[in-house]
């Protein structure tokens, strides 16, 4: 009787243990279309709605929990504020006499830029959070109903957030920049200096842009935005200008100058943000098709292990 | 221990009521810059309430709900919470541990045997993020909330199940002999 009872424990464990290891074969094995990530998806749409309303009934409590942490948080950030305020405020105001000379240049030559209004803006509210410190992901209420494709840009009011990973039909999962899985062009505001932001190493609320020419001048507090166009080893497409984060230190150590930023956008309250979707015809719709069949991309993101990301850049989901 | 009907519908609505409060409200408020992590704890008690073998397919059923719902690398979690639900399990039915800090320190090793864990399978899979002291302080910080969390959830997981649970004829015998009602030294 005891032995019956100890096999049928050592069996019941290792068919379990064997079944996970199964699974995590064939999910690593399989393509972003394959069987497994599909059932992902089938569960996303079914789960989403459900998700949504309870997040909707459970928002009073989120909202007692989160208030008590953003009095504490706004709190210590009020000296910093200010000071950027008033720095910010004689920004604008030298600003605005060249944007008037810019607008007029612009117009002069005809120049057709990627701007946000390229894009059909979908907002969307945030139903769900992993908890996981290796996964920094979101869940949306929005899906592939509403427009919303893989490898869509997401921001919201403070900044980029992320960017669509999975899109079912009435849900999707944002990849936020500080997952491993992101990675942004960008540039220091104000020059051309570019580089790519990632995840900072070991530390899932920092970011840090790297690749950046030796010599530039680079100094704490300055903006970091997006430049607009496709880096490994994300090789999304983010329109310029998009704010994500600030200067916190310099690492002048390495051979390519690397800075640690700060993202703007407080990834760990996310309530509501806004899905940069693109109309076909658009401006961003062609860049987005272009960037997909580029060739050097393409070798180069298959190489690395990721053509089924980068199969879907162009055409979305 | 033997699963009843009533068991598996007591543990299948607490597994999820707690995943999906889990994912919609308590990820989201985090706790000195760390959430607060229950579904380890939940593993842990039923594991530590029901037996090794209820608790591992518990582990296995959270880790694939909560990667199904959070399009995770499907089979990661179910591996680790398997281990922590069998572990938690044996560890009563070897050790039977009685004491009022049991569930502090079941809810404290559980969760960071989830975390390092779930560290050593993502290193293993070629997540590129060597060990940092920011990543260390991460881990510690995930313990140490959800220690502290551990005994309103023991209380949670405790009150949902224990009117499924059969009666354990050692806790029957230890609650007699400390009332002296079946002591042998009570008859004299």
């Amino acid at each position: 009787m005891y032995d019956k009872t100890v096999r049928r424990r050592r069996a019941v464990l290792a068919l379990l243990v064997v079944l996970s290891l199964i699974l995590l074969t064939a999910y690593f094995g399989e393509s972003a279309d394959g069987g497994l990530h599909s059932v992902q998806r089938g569960f996303l749409t079914v789960v989403s709605p459900i998700q949504e309303g309870a997040n909707k009934a459970l928002k009073p409590v989120r909202d007692l929990f989160g208030w008590f942490g953003d009095t504490l948080h706004a709190k210590s950030q009020l000296a910093e504020v200010r000071k950027q305020n008033d720095i910010l405020r004689k920004e604008a105001i030298a600003e605005r006499a060249g944007q008037h000379g810019y607008h007029e240049l612009l117009a002069l030559y005809h120049l057709d830029q990627l701007s946000l209004n390229s894009y059909h803006p979908v907002t969307a509210t945030v139903v769900g959070k992993s908890p996981n410190i290796w996964y920094s992901t979101v869940l949306i209420d929005k899906g592939t109903s509403s427009g919303v494709r893989k490898n869509d840009p997401v921001i919201n009011e403070e900044g980029l957030v992320g960017k669509v990973a999975q899109a079912a039909s009435d849900g999707a999962i944002v990849d936020l920049i500080t997952d491993s899985e992101v990675g942004v062009s960008a540039r220091i505001n104000g020059t051309n200096a570019t580089g790519v932001v990632q995840p900072k190493v070991g530390d899932p609320n920092d970011l840090v842009l790297g690749y950046l020419p030796g010599g530039t001048s680079v100094s704490r507090g300055e903006n970091i935005v997006t430049s607009g166009t496709v880096e490994p080893p994300d090789y999304s497409l983010y329109p310029p200008g998009i704010a994500i984060g600030q200067v916190s230190s310099v690492d002048e150590e390495s051979a390519f100058k690397s800075v640690n930023v700060h993202p703007l956008a407080d990834l760990h309250n996310l309530n509501i943000v806004q899905v940069l979707t693109y109309t076909q015809g658009s401006k961003a719709a062609s860049l987005t098709s272009l960037q997909g069949s580029l060739p050097s991309a393409r070798q180069t993101a298959t190489s690395g292990g990721e053509d089924s990301q980068l199969a879907s850049t162009g055409t979305g989901e | 221990m033997t699963l009843s009907g009533s068991l598996l519908t007591r543990i299948a609505v607490l597994v999820v009521v707690v995943v999906f409060f889990q994912i919609g409200v308590v990820s989201e408020v985090p706790v000195f810059g760390v959430a607060v992590d229950l579904s380890p704890l939940m593993v842990a008690f039923v594991g530590l309430l029901c037996g090794s073998t209820i608790g591992a397919a518990t582990g296995f059923a959270v880790g694939l709900l909560v990667d199904l719902a959070l399009v995770q690398t499907l089979g990661l979690t179910s591996l680790i919470f398997t281990l922590v639900g069998y572990w938690c399990g044996r560890l009563r039915e070897l050790r039977d541990p009685q004491a009022a800090l049991t569930p502090l320190l079941v809810g404290g090793l559980a969760t960071a045997a989830a975390l390092v864990g779930y560290s050593l399978m993502e290193f293993m899979l070629g997540v590129d993020a060597p060990v940092s002291l920011e990543l260390l302080r991460q881990i510690v910080l995930g313990v140490v909330v959800n220690t502290i969390v551990a005994v309103p959830m023991w209380i949670l997981v405790r009150r949902s199940l224990i009117g499924s649970l059969p009666p354990d004829p050692r806790r029957r015998r230890r609650r007699a002999y400390t009332t002296g009602g079946l002591s042998p030294l009570s008859k004299a």
